[in-house]
């Protein structure tokens, strides 16, 4: 196990590379549902405005 | 009426509903293949002969830069269709794709420093290939930065369109300023017409990579899409039931 986390003494290249690509793709997760949820209340919003004004 | 599927892609109900129903396929089929990657890379994949477990950054590196020059294309196509022929959904696909371009474009440009680092002996060079990477960040920053500028939507979309068909020119070279011109990056072992120059063990878990990250752009552009959407659908009757269900 600590041969692999050594990784033939590339480990502080390889796991910062692997950390990285992992935590950007939780990020653009993350981002992308956050996004819609803010466009779905967004458009909720002002459906509920235009339906005081009527 | 063979031309009634084409009219519907363009049809904003329509693609967000559909979008909706997609999402978990992409999203799983993502899942599994770059969890399986993983382990091929990691795991299964013999030490390379002269990088040794260095290389195995490739697995993170070249799909990430893949990624890069994927969605650029696509962000341009479907801004060009969207310039030519008006049609919103298309401008939508494009301002979807940027941020998910950009964020995979500075992966390649760190995880391809911290590999160069012990490859080459530096982590930065301004070799043709890096510097026109570098470059396409700045493409999108620039297309992220020009949208966020105006307010008009419409307006939003033509420039930000235009800003990204010019751009194109910047694709071709990247890909081929390892060949065009002297680089310290390598040449394409994966990419090129001719038999591959990597046994199965390294390339299978790299073309699951390839394949993860490509299917996981599209989860990630249909839930982008949906937003955009409904950001662009103001009016329309149709978003009531789409934002109350």
């Amino acid at each position: 196990m600590s041969e692999f986390l050594n990784m033939g003494g590339y480990a502080a290249y390889v796991w910062p590379s692997y950390g990285l690509t992992l935590g950007v793709i939780a990020l653009n997760i993350v981002w992308a549902r956050r996004l819609l949820a803010r466009s779905r209340e967004d458009a909720r919003r002002r459906l509920t405005m235009r339906g005081e004004e009527t | 009426m063979a031309w009634t599927w084409f009219h519907r892609l363009g049809s904003p109900p329509y693609i967000y509903g559909l979008a909706a129903r997609l999402t978990p396929w992409f999203a799983w089929c993502a899942a599994l293949t770059i969890l399986g990657g993983l382990y091929g890379g990691l795991v299964l994949a013999p030490a390379d002969y002269q990088q040794g477990d260095d290389f195995r950054i490739i697995y993170v590196h070249a799909p990430s830069a893949w990624m890069s020059l994927m969605v650029y294309s696509t962000m341009a196509i479907s801004a060009g269709v969207g310039l030519i022929w008006r049609i919103k959904v298309s401008h939508a696909v494009a301002a979807a794709c940027a941020p998910i371009g950009a964020s995979f474009t500075f992966v390649a440009l760190v995880t391809g420093s911290l590999w160069g680092y012990r490859m080459w002996g530096t982590y930065w060079e301004w070799d043709p290939r890096l510097t026109s990477e570098l470059i396409l960040l700045f493409l999108y920053l620039g297309y992220m930065g020009l949208r966020s500028a105006m307010d008009d939507m419409q307006r939003a979309d033509r420039a930000s369109a235009v800003l990204a068909v010019v751009g194109v020119v910047n694709v071709p070279i990247i890909h081929y300023s390892v060949l065009w011109w002297n680089s310290l990056h390598q040449a394409p072992s994966v990419m090129q017409l001719a038999k591959p120059t990597m046994p199965g063990s390294m390339l299978i878990p790299l073309l699951m990579m390839l394949f993860g990250f490509t299917v996981l752009f599209v989860a990630l552009l249909l839930v982008r899409l949906r937003a955009e959407i409904l950001n662009r659908e103001r009016a329309a009757s149709w978003i009531r039931e789409a934002v109350t269900s």
